[in-house]
């Protein structure tokens, strides 16, 4: 039996999602169309509204639906500080854990030499612009502790060290209230190569 | 059972090269082992939040994986953690993805380079303990292509096989070797000293180390065919800040 082309066409364009083969498209084509109509009413409009609203913010680069978002015109955070996260994901744990109250640049991806992911592929310069306003002193970078994410913070603070604009890392180690015991042979090398002094 | 058995490697002394996301939790390894070459393996689960590879699956740490499978594509079934090597940070961490790109280009897969490997091993020890980065490159490139069957020829002229001198001046022909400068118009223009001083790996003379480049680049690129190096031009946007 052939298939109708409108249920091709639907199986082919779910397979756009990460981790989605034709098996699972299929599954999820069918499930839409026969258990859930009004699911996939709401999905695809869901997926046409936020295509048409969403963008992003001129000062931070996260999703928005307006111009400048609300945690970059907030009076209430440092803005001397900004601190670059990968991912929006990433900026939420920041968030959660409480601990930080300057503003905050999101690259929407990393630096990835051996997938042809350059610097020009995560607009490095848009970073460095929002970072010379004048009134940033402060970057402080936390990007993933991947190899990738590393050579990202590398690159960002050859970028804005000779700029003038002092370049922090956040710090790696053991997880607090982490057990010796329990934590993995690669951090705990690494926590005593960056071991420091008490005082 | 014994079928199984065959299959399955213990502690292979290992790299990880490069990984790819593979379904919804799983990775796919690029390695180099000592032993087997290069192999892709899939790690089932190691992008869980609490999956025990995780922080394991490092690019540049010396790793004792095992794995099992008869098909192409492998499956991880442990990696140990070997140390001693530092993580590589800053220039020499760019330096360590360039290495991983040529071997990821220009190493076939399953194909044992036991030579190499320890080469290579050597290589991120000098990469995070030195910072004559561009030497470093040089005698590894060296290496690798020696490796891989293309010896270079370079106290001798080709052809004539007569000893190179080090005040004439040469033009490397690929897949050929070093023939005189006024022999023609082809190759790298080189000097004779700078032949001498790439066979014994002494890179203190700048203008041999510059003319070590171009050839190297030259060759390099011959044998790549026509797929780019991202690597090398992340290095050079990093050299142009």
């Amino acid at each position: 039996m052939k298939t109708p082309t409108s249920l091709d066409h639907l199986i082919e364009s779910l397979r756009c999602l990460p981790g989605v083969g034709p098996k699972s498209a299929q599954r999820m084509a069918y499930h839409l169309l026969q258990r859930d109509q009004a699911g996939a009413k709401r999905l695809a409009h869901a997926l046409t509204h936020a295509l048409d609203t969403l963008r992003h913010c001129e000062k931070c680069n996260s999703f928005t639906e307006v111009e400048v978002c609300d945690l970059c015109l907030s009076p209430k955070r440092d803005d001397s500080l900004l601190c670059v996260v990968e991912m929006p994901a990433d900026l939420l744990m920041m968030e959660q854990a409480h601990c930080y109250r300057g503003l905050y640049f999101v690259l929407m991806g990393r630096l990835s030499p051996l997938d042809g992911v350059g610097p020009r592929e995560i607009h490095l310069d848009r970073l460095v612009r929002r970072a010379t306003d004048g009134i940033v002193q402060e970057v402080v970078l936390a990007t993933n502790f991947t190899v990738e994410g590393e050579a990202t913070a590398h690159y960002i603070s050859e970028l804005l060290t000779p700029r003038g604009i002092k370049v922090t890392r956040i710090a790696r180690g053991l997880p607090v209230g982490g057990e010796l015991e329990h934590v993995d042979s690669g951090t705990l090398a690494q926590a005593v190569l960056e071991r420091r002094n008490v005082s | 059972m014994v079928n199984a058995n065959k299959t399955r490697l213990e502690d292979q002394p290992a790299y990880v090269l490069h990984t790819y996301p593979y379904r919804e939790t799983s990775l796919i390894v690029e390695v180099f082992s000592q032993e087997h070459g290069r192999l892709p393996l899939v790690a089932r689960g190691a992008r869980r939040p609490k999956s025990a590879v995780r922080g394991l699956l490092l690019s540049f740490q010396p790793l004792a994986l095992s794995w099992f499978g008869k098909n192409e594509l492998r499956t991880l079934h442990s990696a140990e953690w070997q140390g001693g090597q530092p993580l590589l940070q800053g220039k020499a961490l760019i330096c360590g993805f360039y290495l991983n790109e040529l071997l990821l280009k220009l190493l076939h897969r399953d194909d044992p380079h036991e030579q190499l490997f320890l080469y290579y091993q050597q290589t991120l020890q000098e990469l995070a303990r030195r910072t004559d980065h561009a030497a470093i490159l040089r005698r590894f490139e060296k290496r690798l292509l020696q490796e891989l069957g293309y010896a270079l020829m370079l106290d001798r002229e080709a052809g004539t096989g007569q000893q190179v001198v080090a005040e004439e001046g040469y033009r490397y022909v690929i897949e050929h070797g070093p023939v005189r400068q006024s022999a023609g118009q082809n190759g790298v223009e080189l000097r004779g000293k700078t032949l001498l001083d790439l066979a014994v790996d002494d890179y203190t003379d700048p203008v041999t180390l510059q003319q070590g480049k171009a050839l190297m680049r030259t060759l390099i690129n011959h044998y790549l065919g026509d797929q780019p190096l991202h690597t090398r031009q992340l290095l050079k946007d990093l050299q142009q800040l």
